[in-house]
């Protein structure tokens, strides 16, 4: 039992690499928008997402390692040797048993099956040292694979939430004794039917994507991957680590309704909310920023405005979506936000969601519009993921310390 | 960890329903004819005439679940919300569509594995996009291509609002549901968990196990836990386990028919940096002996092992040293998979099933050594992954 530090943070975005240059880009209000280059869009009626460029595996890794992995795969090495290097721990100090994996995603290796069907629709064969590379529980066994972790490898398909899933549980198994630190986080990567499937499902912005706006015209996809090095306080303190932030409690809900659009009257976004809170030991008056789900549909972001409402009333606390800027990068979405959230909470500024033009009645929130704000109290903060299949989860991060005691361990 | 099995639901290549399986181990011979004795919807004998897999025979969706709302769903989404419906009556919580017991649907959450999920629905819209156009992608089809889809619709047709969590770990995946809802139940997110998982044949998973040589085809010997075996046969499944606190089970009056005792898990990445596959015999141990301790039992209290052992000889072989090495020589070991073939995450979920028959009085089987006492105490289940990914899990009596 005890507290959960983050004490490392890896990005592979489409605003950079490394949790500075990610972040630098999030505050200035940068757009990591551009056209898709990774598959033809010739015959689609959209062409933008937040694609990950200047991506090369072997920056990060051996060439023998990048090629048994697919580009999947290699954003999480990546973004975990990054957390591992800014958390200040080698290879050796993460090999072992007590060193836990635990990575999110939507869709996993999707490249490496569709690059698989491809072969096999068109030249009716593929080659059978591809065909081991397909496998979505390869993500954490890559990740522990590189730095000789050898205890549980959890991969949870949680779709949109799947990033807030993940650290909630890692933190959970940190807590409970089985692991003294996590490698944890989510991926995505953009792919060819993935993106086809939201054209026809009508729900990609020609555009923009503007989350909260009146105007807001759907979201727009991205990729990417982050990971975090949680620690139990207890090794925090014995190596005398740096914690960044507090992973509080979080809060899960099924909203059992539909399984692309959210319920109604955000239901389970509301009791997956108020868990976050009561597992915290926090009241709504202690939170100082949400960081949204915001994806720029219609349906989610007047639900997800109906749920702030509803815990937090008419208190103008400050919202933001960085979808705005990288688009919604699916399972890895929430473990980007997370990112965000914990240096909001460093260095206590808000990062702005760009596009915002018109208010929208529907959305009546202080949303942070175009330009980051600084110089407020930023020592709680929510998570907010609501995802396909109904799945709700919200994860709070705290200053070291804030949180009263007992935060996110078993309810008595 | 102690925990309540109040229910059990399955649809394997043996018909829908634990009863089923309970039968099954009577005679596992005839049990595994039956298996591989339907025709083929999925592979078949026209195209793959060497192929033997065991697939859901004679499955109605319609008398299942009525004729409406299901078109779009896949057949993995189907088996899934079947076995939930057949967990959740035989638990006691529901009747049809009626909650009958104080365990409401905000109170119930699903934890839920597959390992090879989506493949099919991806497969299917692949083609249309590859060969016709992008354009006719069914959007109503698509959602199926998402990993958790499935579980997601169980959660929507059973009208269940606690979490809802999908586990891939490959075959390990339905075992490491047990972790997910021991952590949850501890945290009070809900009270009871429907948890397991499946997996279901496709032709794309048939193609590659063979392009990777791990079939048994044609008159290929197959005979898991034996050197002789040329590979496996693919198999389908789905079952879920209706999971409590024990407290709450015996609040509610509900029949508690198995404990889930312990969980352990491992992970031995093979020495060549190059190398995906891995057969641990070392993981196989550590995840046994985890369980072992997290149950608070000697390894000697063990009856018999429910093993993944799937007629693959290296992986078959470290599986059978790895329970030397934890358990010693002497355990009787079971290869159920001999019965219904590889199902993958499926193969956890139905062999957790199948110890909760065991302990309820079925003898088990088929065994590949070993005896058993007369009545089981205490079975370990294991799951080995490809990677060097292991789980195992302990079930007792109550």
């Amino acid at each position: 039992m005890g507290r959960v530090y983050v004490t490392g943070m890896g990005v592979v975005s489409s605003l950079g690499f490394g949790r500075e240059a990610y972040w630098s880009a999030l505050v200035e209000g940068r757009s990591g928008i551009s056209e898709v280059s990774l598959f033809d869009t010739s015959n689609l009626p959209r062409n933008l997402a937040g694609e990950v460029k200047g991506f090369v595996a072997k920056d990060f890794m051996t060439e023998q390692e990048a090629r048994r992995m697919g580009r999947c795969s290699a954003f999480s090495v990546a973004a975990a040797r990054m957390a591992a290097e800014d958390a200040g721990l080698t290879s050796r100090e993460l090999a072992g048993e007590r060193t836990a994996v635990v990575v999110g995603t939507t869709m996993g290796e999707a490249n490496v099956l569709g690059e698989l069907q491809q072969a096999w629709i068109h030249e009716g064969a593929v080659r059978s040292a591809r065909l081991p590379r397909y496998g979505t529980t390869l993500l954490p066994i890559h990740v522990a694979r590189a730095f000789g972790a050898s205890g549980m490898v959890q991969t949870l398909p949680a779709a949109c939430a799947a990033g807030n899933y993940a650290i909630g549980f890692a933190a959970d198994q940190i807590r409970a004794g089985r692991a003294d630190v996590a490698v944890t986080g989510a991926v995505e990567i953009l792919e060819k039917l993935e993106y086809q499937g939201f054209v026809r499902l009508g729900a990609m912005s020609p555009d923009l994507c503007q989350p909260f706006d009146a105007n807001r015209k759907g979201l727009i996809l991205g990729e990417g991957a982050t990971m975090l090095i949680l620690e139990s306080e207890e090794r925090v303190v014995r190596r005398g680590a740096r914690p960044l932030a507090e992973v509080g409690g979080y809060g899960l809900a099924c909203d059992a309704h539909h399984i692309t659009r959210p319920h109604p009257e955000g239901e389970g976004s509301i009791t997956a909310m108020r868990l976050a809170l009561e597992a915290s030991r926090i009241g709504p008056e202690d939170v100082d920023h949400i960081n949204a789900h915001g994806t720029g549909t219609s349906a989610n972001d007047s639900v997800e405005a109906a749920v702030i409402r509803a815990i937090f009333g008419e208190r103008p606390l400050p919202v933001t979506s960085i979808k705005s800027m990288i688009g919604h990068c699916m399972g890895a979405s929430s473990a980007m936000e997370a990112v965000a959230c914990v240096m909001s909470i460093e260095t206590g500024i808000i990062p702005p969601t760009i596009n915002y033009e018109t208010p929208d009645p529907d959305c009546p929130l202080a949303i942070v519009a175009n330009g980051a704000q600084t110089g407020a109290k930023v020592d709680v903060v929510l998570n907010n993921a609501l995802a396909f299949g109904g799945y709700d989860a919200v994860v709070c991060f705290a200053k070291p310390g804030r949180l009263p005691e007992g935060a996110g361990e078993v309810l008595a | 960890m102690r925990l309540a099995v109040t229910g059990v639901g399955v649809v394997s290549p043996l018909g829908v329903g634990a009863g089923r399986l309970r039968e099954a181990f009577e005679d596992p011979d005839a049990a595994r004819a039956r298996a591989f004795a339907g025709e083929p919807t999925v592979l078949e004998r026209a195209k793959f005439p060497e192929a033997h897999a065991a697939e859901v025979w004679g499955f109605d969706p319609n008398e299942a679940l009525g004729d409406k709302g299901h078109r779009n769903l896949d057949r993995l989404t189907k088996y899934l919300i079947v076995a939930a419906k057949d967990a959740l009556a035989d638990a006691g919580v529901k009747q049809g569509a009626a909650f009958v017991s104080p365990l409401g649907g905000e109170h119930i959450g699903v934890c839920s594995a597959t390992a090879y999920g989506s493949l099919d629905s991806i497969t299917e819209l692949n083609l249309v996009a590859e060969l016709e156009d992008p354009r006719y992608i069914n959007p109503a089809r698509f959602p199926n291509t998402v990993i958790n889809a499935a579980a997601g619709y169980v959660s929507i047709w059973e009208e269940l609002r606690a979490p809802n969590a999908t586990i891939v770990d490959g075959n390990c995946g339905a075992l490491d549901a047990v972790l997910s809802c021991e952590t949850h139940l501890a945290h009070r997110r809900a009270d009871a968990f429907l948890v397991g998982g499946g997996d279901v044949v496709t032709e794309p998973l048939y193609l590659a196990f063979r392009r990777l040589g791990a079939i048994a085809g044609g008159g290929a010997r197959w005979a898991p836990g034996s050197r002789e075996s040329k590979g496996l046969h693919l198999g389908e499944g789905a079952a879920y386990l209706m999971v409590e606190r024990v407290s709450g089970a015996q609040a509610r009056g509900a029949p508690i028919r198995a404990l889930l005792r312990g969980y352990g898990t491992a992970f031995d990445a093979p020495r060549e940096t190059s190398r995906l596959l891995h057969a641990s015999s070392a993981g196989v141990a550590r995840a046994i002996r985890g369980a072992v301790s997290d149950a608070g039992i000697e390894p000697s209290a063990i009856d018999v092992v429910c093993s993944s052992l799937g007629g693959l000889p290296p992986f078959d072989a470290a599986e059978l040293a790895g329970i030397d090495e934890a358990l010693g020589a002497g355990v009787a070991v079971a290869a159920p998979k001999a019965m219904w073939g590889e199902s993958f995450a499926g193969a956890g979920a139905l062999g957790m099933a199948s110890a909760v028959a065991w302990i309820g009085g079925a003898p088990p089987g088929p065994l590949v050594r070993g005896d058993v006492p007369s009545a089981t105490r205490h079975v370990v289940v294991v799951a080995m992954g490809y990677y060097g990914n292991v789980s195992a899990v302990v079930l007792a009596a109550p």
